[in-house]
């Protein structure tokens, strides 16, 4: 088999840590625009709940705690594997690290069959904006504006989350046909910071939309 | 590059876990907003954790430090410019017609 640092480094690079750094700068340039996007989201939530907060306590009152904790934990264990997959590849231990990648998927499959129940479960209770949604109180226009907030952002994490899965199932592939060595494993590290970027999101959605409701 | 060893990882991974169950008990004692700084407080350790450890920024050279700072810092200021101006909302005795 050709070795897979001579495959993967590419004529404007001089060396392989010159390439490593180079992607990794684009990665987090690139993540840095997510928090931009996200942080607009987070500023809009911000805005809302400082001119409403008793809606925004009722409104967070619905969620499902247990799911919302089990789903944070599921996901934290998701950041482990996908951390100890990059550290596997990189003493070369190319198989440990595929296993762990499928691992990761598995673990982000679980957390979006759980974040979909939990959907599935407010569309049920008419708390999903729109001609579904259906409160009654004082409150009933902000608490739709709770949900607004609470279904683009978990909707718009679960769309990074799918995509997160997708990179990982490109990484299993070009893990099964050897493209991934101790010399070379850039794109596990790439797709990896892109995963625990997607976690660090859902930890501050975790505390916006499932705590306040908590000591209503 | 160097990087966090297997028992970094692990020990991350039970810090992560803790303080997700200490931020959502501290959730179920009512402190007004203290209760929102405490809860924002708690989330940011452990973006600091997997931003530092998991992602490897305590590790990374200057320059990609400097993006992350840069990200944050950008998203303090849309933030706290935007919520400067709905906190001193009729501060000023300004009418609109």
């Amino acid at each position: 088999m050709s070795d897979p640092l001579v495959l993967e480094l590419r004529e404007q690079f001089a060396t392989p840590e010159q390439q490593r750094h180079t992607s990794s700068i684009g990665i987090w340039l690139f993540l840095m625009t997510e928090v931009m996007m996200f942080g607009g989201l987070f500023v809009a939530y911000t805005v809302y709940r400082f001119n409403h907060p008793q809606a925004f306590a009722q409104g967070s009152a619905e969620m499902d705690i247990v799911l919302g904790s089990i789903n944070s934990a599921i996901l934290l264990t998701s950041s482990l594997t996908m951390g100890l997959a990059e550290f596997s590849a990189k003493f070369g231990r190319v198989r440990l690290s595929g296993i762990l990648l499928f691992t990761t998927i598995l673990i982000g499959l679980a957390f979006l069959g759980i974040k979909f129940t939990e959907y599935y479960e407010h569309y049920q209770q008419h708390e999903a904006p729109g001609v579904w949604f259906n409160h009654v109180g004082p409150h009933a226009p902000e608490v739709q504006m709770f949900f607004v907030f609470y279904f683009l952002m978990t909707g718009l994490h679960a769309v990074h989350m799918s995509i997160g899965i997708l990179l990982l199932l490109g990484l299993i592939a070009r893990n099964m046909v050897g493209s991934f060595s101790a010399a070379y494993h850039t794109p596990i590290t790439v797709v990896g910071l892109y995963w625990h970027f997607v976690d660090i999101v859902w930890i501050f959605l975790y505390v916006i939309f499932y705590l306040p409701g908590l000591h209503k | 590059m160097s990087g966090p060893s297997r028992k970094t990882y692990f020990l991350t991974y039970v810090g992560l876990l803790g303080l997700l169950l200490v931020n959502t008990l501290i959730a179920f004692v009512n402190l007004g907003w203290f209760s929102t700084v405490i809860a924002i407080g708690l989330a940011t350790i452990m973006a600091c954790l997997v931003a530092g450890i998991l992602m490897h920024g305590f590790y990374e050279a200057k320059i990609v430090q400097i993006i992350i700072a840069g990200g944050v810092i950008f998203f303090l200021i849309m933030m706290s410019l935007t919520m400067n101006d709905y906190f001193t909302r009729g501060w000023l005795p300004f009418h609109t017609p």
